[in-house]
């Protein structure tokens, strides 16, 4: 395995245990390595955003935050743990393409995963808290086959928040979502975070990157950079560079 | 297990399926279809049809139950449904029980039709108690619910799924005594027939409609049935593990 270069060394106070560590991990569906030696963490309180081209590893990865796979090779820890049931209670899973019942109303989805995560009476309050966030309570007795795509994420992201987990876990939550939209996921993951929940995220455009507050370069399966989106910029050597350069930069450094 | 989150996912299936008219509308009409022809074929013939039912009872529920269940269950793993329910703290057992419970409701109302149909519109001669009829077609069903959920989960898409109707249902139509009684079969067939779910589901209706024997007779069919069930359930939990 080659070290990956971390840019960012410094570290917030109270952080000794990462939210998400994972060390060397090493993952394969067939042939060829789509995860291959991937070692990062993620401390509490951020926003961690996973950025690199398609076929990188990030939903590979994710599915391994939350549980679905398991590492050939390598350790993956989250909230203290090896993702289990156990854990997976305590983290929002939003996959990247909404997985809901169509034939079902939008608060019976709500509801439903609710119910999933073992919330009990006090949850039709939660339900309607998580549907007025994403702007989907007036269309709460539709059924989701009647909804656009845009907002079917919506409310993906609400099932994977109603239960008020400690760690997001979102797979390119903003594709397919227009400009004012894109701006209130933002403005709430802000929020969350400033709560002191963390949030990792993956997504393929710099607009989402500019927004974390910690960033990981991934390509083929490694992570190539880690760090804020400033530290990332300024490694180029160049003051105004953006973070598609600073990408490439490190693309380039191999 | 949790019994609030199997019922949640219970629940969650029966809502979906009544909230699709359409398909609704199918699994009430196929069965009365199917049996309003095997009603015309044999109307001339009642001591005939008499001696069919329990065979043609036991092969159509299994049939009607085994497509339901294969099919709603690929769709739940296609549309990504069922990963996203994995990554919650839900366990597979609360899972697998949970459209078990869901999928026997309609299962049951399939049944059901078939049954009364027979009886009532064809008005069939049986022996026995009915409700030992309802409560044996049951066992089955529920047999049959499980064998579709396991198989189910190696089909990728619904070409897949559709290959295993013939593959699954085929054999049994042929070895399980619905058309030839095993006896009558070279001997390594009837070796075969013995592992065939339906072999013991026609053998126990038999017993009870055309023997007039009560549950204690067939109790040796029923706990084969039951435990094909509570089998084929443990191979399709193992089946769908967190990979």
């Amino acid at each position: 395995m080659k070290a990956s270069r971390t840019v960012a060394t410094e570290k917030k106070e109270g952080d000794a245990t990462p939210v998400v560590e994972v060390v060397a991990v090493e993952f394969n569906y067939g042939k060829p390595r789509v995860l291959d030696g991937l070692s990062l963490a993620v401390a509490e309180g951020m926003s961690f955003g996973l950025l690199g081209p398609n076929g990188a590893g990030k939903t590979t990865l994710i599915r391994m935050l939350v549980g679905l796979l398991r590492p050939l090779k390598g350790t993956v820890r989250v909230l203290g743990e090896v993702p289990s049931p156990r854990v997976t209670g305590r983290i929002g899973y939003m996959p990247q393409f909404p997985a809901l019942y169509g034939e079902l109303t939008v608060a019976h989805n709500v509801d439903f995963f609710a119910r999933m995560y073992g919330m009990g009476d006090g949850r039709r309050q939660r339900v309607e808290e998580a549907l007025r966030l994403v702007g989907l309570w007036e269309r709460r007795g539709d059924a989701v086959l009647h909804l656009s795509g845009g907002m079917r994420q919506r409310l993906s992201l609400a099932c994977a928040l109603v239960h008020r987990p400690p760690l997001l876990i979102l797979d390119e939550p903003t594709v397919g979502l227009d400009p004012e939209l894109r701006a209130t996921f933002w403005d709430y993951f802000h929020q969350l975070t400033a709560q002191g929940n963390t949030i990792v995220i993956s997504s393929h455009t710099m607009d989402d990157a500019a927004h974390c507050d910690e960033l990981a370069f991934l390509r083929a399966g490694r992570v190539i950079a880690q760090g804020s989106p400033t530290q990332l910029r300024q490694a180029t050597g160049r003051e105004a560079a953006t973070l598609e350069e600073a990408f490439l930069h490190f693309v380039r450094r191999g | 297990m949790s019994v609030e989150r199997t019922l949640a996912i219970a629940q969650r299936i029966i809502t979906q399926i009544l909230r699709d008219h359409r398909t609704m509308a199918l699994i009430l009409i196929v069965p009365t279809m199917v049996m309003t022809l095997v009603g015309l074929s044999f109307y001339e013939q009642k001591a005939v049809l008499n001696f069919a039912a329990p065979a043609i009872l036991g092969a159509f529920v299994m049939f009607f139950v085994f497509i339901l269940t294969g099919v709603s269950f690929l769709r739940e793993r296609m549309q990504g449904t069922l990963e996203r329910l994995l990554a919650t703290p839900v366990s597979r057992g609360d899972v697998l029980v949970g459209y078990l419970a869901g999928f026997l409701l309609f299962a049951a109302v399939q049944s059901l039709l078939v049954v009364l149909f027979l009886l009532l519109v064809l008005q069939i001669s049986y022996q026995g108690a009915l409700w030992h009829i309802l409560l044996f077609v049951m066992v089955m069903a529920m047999a049959s619910v499980n064998m579709g959920i396991f198989f189910s989960t190696f089909a990728n898409n619904e070409f897949q799924v559709m290959q295993f109707i013939p593959m699954v249902m085929g054999p049994q139509l042929f070895l399980a005594g619905v058309l030839l009684p095993v006896e009558q079969m070279p001997e390594y067939l009837q070796i075969i027939s013995r592992f065939l779910p339906l072999t013991y589901a026609i053998r126990g209706l038999r017993k009870i409609m055309l023997e007039g024997q009560g549950l204690g007779g067939v109790a040796t069919e029923l706990s084969i049935l039951a435990g094909f069930a509570v089998l084929m359930l443990a191979l399709a939990a193992m089946a769908v593990r967190r990979s």
